[in-house]
Order: C-alpha cells, then sequence, then structure tokens
C-alpha cells in the first residue's frame, strides 16, 4: 500500500505543479510532452541531486568498494528483484521467462551465497529484467504524456503506475522487521549507487555528445523502454522504423 | 469432404497464412549484400581503432576518413531536420548538412572508440524492403563476462551502392535520437537552423578534442 499512497502524492504533486505552467507549445505537443516545461524544471532538480549527493558518494563507491564487490552488490539488488521479474513474467504469459527467473532466484539465493553471485549465468540462465509498467504496455496500455519524476526521472503515466505496483508487489515489504525504513532507505540507496556507477559512461557521453540533453534523454528512454517491451530481438520482426 | 471451390479457398488461406508473415519480416539471404558490407567495414573499422602503431592524430584521421566512405551523412541529415527541413531557407539546409558532417563523424568516432579491443560478429539480417537492411552483429567483449552488446545497423542500398544510414544499440537507434533532439533544439530556437548549426560546430570541436 505504501508504493500506491507515494503514486498518489507523485500524481497529486505534478498535478499541482503542471498548473502552474502555461499551455503546452505545438512542439512539445507533437512530441508528447504537453509538461515539457515541468519536466525540464524537474530534470534540473534531479541534476542538482545528482551533482550535490550522488556523484560524491559514487565516487566513494568507486573508491572504497573494488569491482568484485560492486559487482556483488549488483547480483544481490538483482537477485532481491527476481520475485517481481517473475510474477511479471508470468502476468505477461512468458513461461519460460517465467521459469528462467524462479530458477535464478532458487540457484542464486542458495549457491550464490543470498545472491551476490551469479552462478545461474554460468549455467546458461542469463538474466532478464521485467517490470509492471511493461507487463500494461504487453496488456496494450499506452504509455501517455512523457513525465520525468523526481528522484527517479525519465517516465510516463505507465510506467510510474507500474513502479509503484512493483514496489507494492515487493515481497521484502511482507517481511516483518524492526527497522524497516532502514533496510528500504539502504536499498533503494544502494540501487541508485549501482544504478548510477552502471551508467556512469553511457550518461557522460550523452551529455557529451547532446545538442539538447533533455531531448536526448527522452527519446533514449522511449527507445530503450520500446525494446524492453519488445523483449529484445525476440519478435524477429523488422521494426517499425521511419522512411530515409 | 470439402467442394472443390471451398478447398481452393482453404489452400488460398493457407498460403496466405505462410505468406504474410513473410512478407511482414523477409528474412534476408545468407550473407546478403548488407551483411557482407556490414561485416567488412566492422573489421576494418575495428582494425583501425585496435593499431597500435598508430598515433592518436593518424587513427582518428584515419576513422575518419573511413567513416566517410560508408555514412551517407547528407541523408542522415536532412532526416534528422524533421519538418525543418522542408520549411528552412535551402542555403541553411544545405550549410547544416556539411556542420552535420563533421558533426556526425565526431560522435561516431568518440562512440566507436570505446569499443576499441572488443570482437564484432555479424548475426544475421532482415530486410524491411528491397533496399533496405538491418544488419544484426553482437560486439563481445573478451576481457568481460557480460551479455554481448546487441548492435545493429540499418543499410539501404537505393544508390546502388550499400550505404550505412543508422545505427542502433541495445534497441536505440541514433539518427532518431538525433532527430528528437534537433527537432527539439529547433522548436526551442524558433526554427532557427544557423542556431543550431553553430551549436553543432562548437560541439564537433568539443568532440574532436581528446577525452582526457
Amino acid at each position: 500500500m505504501r508504493g500506491l499512497r507515494a503514486l498518489i502524492l507523485v500524481v497529486c504533486a505534478l498535478a499541482v505543479s503542471a498548473c502552474a505552467y502555461g499551455p503546452p507549445t505545438r512542439e512539445a505537443l507533437a512530441a508528447r510532452d504537453p509538461y515539457e516545461q515541468m519536466n525540464r524544471d524537474t530534470l534540473k532538480f534531479n541534476a542538482k541531486i545528482d551533482k550535490y549527493f550522488v556523484i560524491p558518494t559514487v565516487g566513494l563507491y568507486f573508491v572504497l568498494v573494488p569491482e568484485t564487490g560492486r559487482k556483488g552488490v549488483h547480483n544481490f539488488l538483482g537477485n532481491l528483484s527476481l520475485p517481481i521479474i517473475f510474477v511479471n513474467d508470468m502476468l505477461q504469459g512468458e513461461v519460460t521467462r517465467g521459469a528462467q527467473s524462479a530458477g535464478r532466484f532458487v540457484i542464486n539465493s542458495s549457491l550464490g551465497l543470498g545472491g551476490f553471485l551469479d552462478p545461474a549465468t554460468k549455467m546458461g540462465i542469463p538474466g532478464h529484467g521485467e517490470d509492471m509498467g511493461q507487463t500494461f504496455a504487453v496488456w496494450g496500455a499506452k504509455e501517455g504524456p512523457y513525465l520525468v519524476l523526481p528522484f527517479f526521472g525519465p517516465s510516463n503515466p505507465r510506467d510510474a503506475a507500474g513502479l509503484a505496483l512493483d514496489w507494492t508487489i515487493d515481497p521484502t515489504n511482507f517481511i516483518h522487521m524492526k527497522q524497516h525504513v532502514w533496510w528500504a532507505a539502504g536499498r533503494g540507496y544502494f540501487t541508485l549507487l549501482d544504478l548510477r556507477s552502471q551508467t556512469w559512461e553511457t550518461v557522460q557521453g550523452i551529455q557529451r555528445n547532446s545538442v539538447d540533453y533533455y531531448a536526448s534523454l527522452r527519446s533514449f528512454y522511449r527507445q530503450y523502454r520500446g525494446e524492453q517491451i519488445r523483449n529484445g530481438r525476440a519478435g524477429e520482426k523488422p521494426p517499425e522504423l521511419p522512411d530515409f | 469432404m470439402l467442394s472443390t471451390p471451398l478447398m481452393r479457398r482453404a489452400v488460398l488461406a493457407l498460403a496466405m497464412a505462410f505468406a504474410v508473415p513473410l512478407m511482414a519480416a523477409q528474412p534476408a539471404a545468407a550473407a546478403n549484400v548488407a551483411e557482407t558490407f556490414v561485416d567488412q567495414n566492422l573489421q576494418k573499422g575495428l582494425a583501425i581503432l585496435n593499431n597500435k602503431s598508430l598515433s592518436t592524430a593518424q587513427r582518428r584521421e584515419q576513422f575518419q576518413s573511413f567513416l566517410l566512405a560508408l555514412v551517407d551523412t547528407r541523408r542522415i541529415a536532412l532526416f534528422t531536420l524533421g519538418q525543418y527541413r522542408r520549411t528552412a531557407p535551402p542555403a541553411d539546409v544545405e550549410a547544416f548538412t556539411v556542420a552535420f558532417k563533421d558533426y556526425a563523424t565526431a560522435a561516431y568516432q568518440s562512440y566507436f572508440a570505446r569499443y576499441s579491443g572488443q570482437t564484432v560478429k555479424v548475426i544475421g539480417s532482415q530486410q524491411r524492403s528491397p533496399t533496405d537492411y538491418i544488419v544484426a552483429t553482437q560486439l563481445v567483449d573478451p576481457g568481460k563476462s557480460q551479455a554481448p552488446l546487441e548492435v545493429d545497423f540499418r543499410i539501404r542500398t537505393d544508390g546502388g551502392s550499400p550505404v550505412l544510414v543508422d545505427v542502433s544499440v541495445a534497441g536505440i537507434w541514433l539518427s532518431l535520437e538525433q532527430r528528437d533532439q534537433f527537432v527539439s533544439f529547433l522548436g526551442q530556437n524558433n526554427g532557427n537552423v544557423r542556431t543550431l548549426i553553430a551549436h553543432l560546430s562548437d560541439l564537433s570541436a568539443n568532440l574532436s578534442k581528446p577525452a582526457n
């Protein structure tokens, strides 16, 4: 329920903020981004958070934790997400991929020392991602207007709703522990560190090569999500591309 | 027993059922012209990037000439202008294609340099139309145990010889991304292509500098 409450709060905050901006421009509407000005401001806010809070600790993380340790953290966090991935695999009717997720969880939680190691990949069960936003897309939900969420970054109403629902069904939320808030905060923080350290070079590259970083990020996000929803090349159908 | 006209219709329907998916997603013949083009040029490109006997400047120069010979930068430039291609003065559009060429070669070079030391393998292709191919490749980093990176190349052959018009990394097409940002930039600058040219020239100069 915490996830749903967070979603309602975010939606209300965005709705109130959107009222403070004028009507969308023709270009913004054409780009399916009617809240562009608000999104650009949110991106600036996120960039400040990144600059003053995330980047300094990512630097420390690189210095203090060797690559093997960072890989272990990445594996552990990925293992924690496997129950959510499994649920979404099954909701999308992807039984084989669901079995892979379940198998990975069992193998990596036991032989992989709680998920820090990834023997499942070595056994020929590679990992993959799924989330509720993708499930909604498979069910036919449209992405809706582009949104930049505070702290979370690029999104859209479908993916934001999916994010909140994934949070709600996360089994670790049902484990009773005295200091659950610290567990949740620690996990969130390490997820951010891991994500930022994994995408460090890519983000630097986009910033360095961009004429308009905001529009570039928007395009990357939409294309990347499209690819995730298609599960890579699983469809083997020529992608729909504009003619040159 | 089915009557003959009904049988004929059933056979026709069955034939269509098989033919339609084939028409929609026609797999290209093995080692077609596009696959050969990509395979040969990727090996050439990686050979330049991996050539330790060249100085950084020599490597950059060789890689730039190599890229310009196989990428149709004018075609990509016109595509990335989106709707502004029709409304901008023709002289500005021409100037933009020149500025874009410099930007694209600098950006592609900075991008591909990250993949030096890796091995590449063509794994297949799809034919979108008789002159439009997507060639799928995998980049493998021998030093890392990560899954191979999927890189697709869009090749057009309508001008006679094959040319590269777009590259997709993990499903993200670069020309689409460039069009999205240029159109957005122009939307914020009253559609002034000259402002975009100035911006691109600055970016090209920055990209051409050594990264560290």
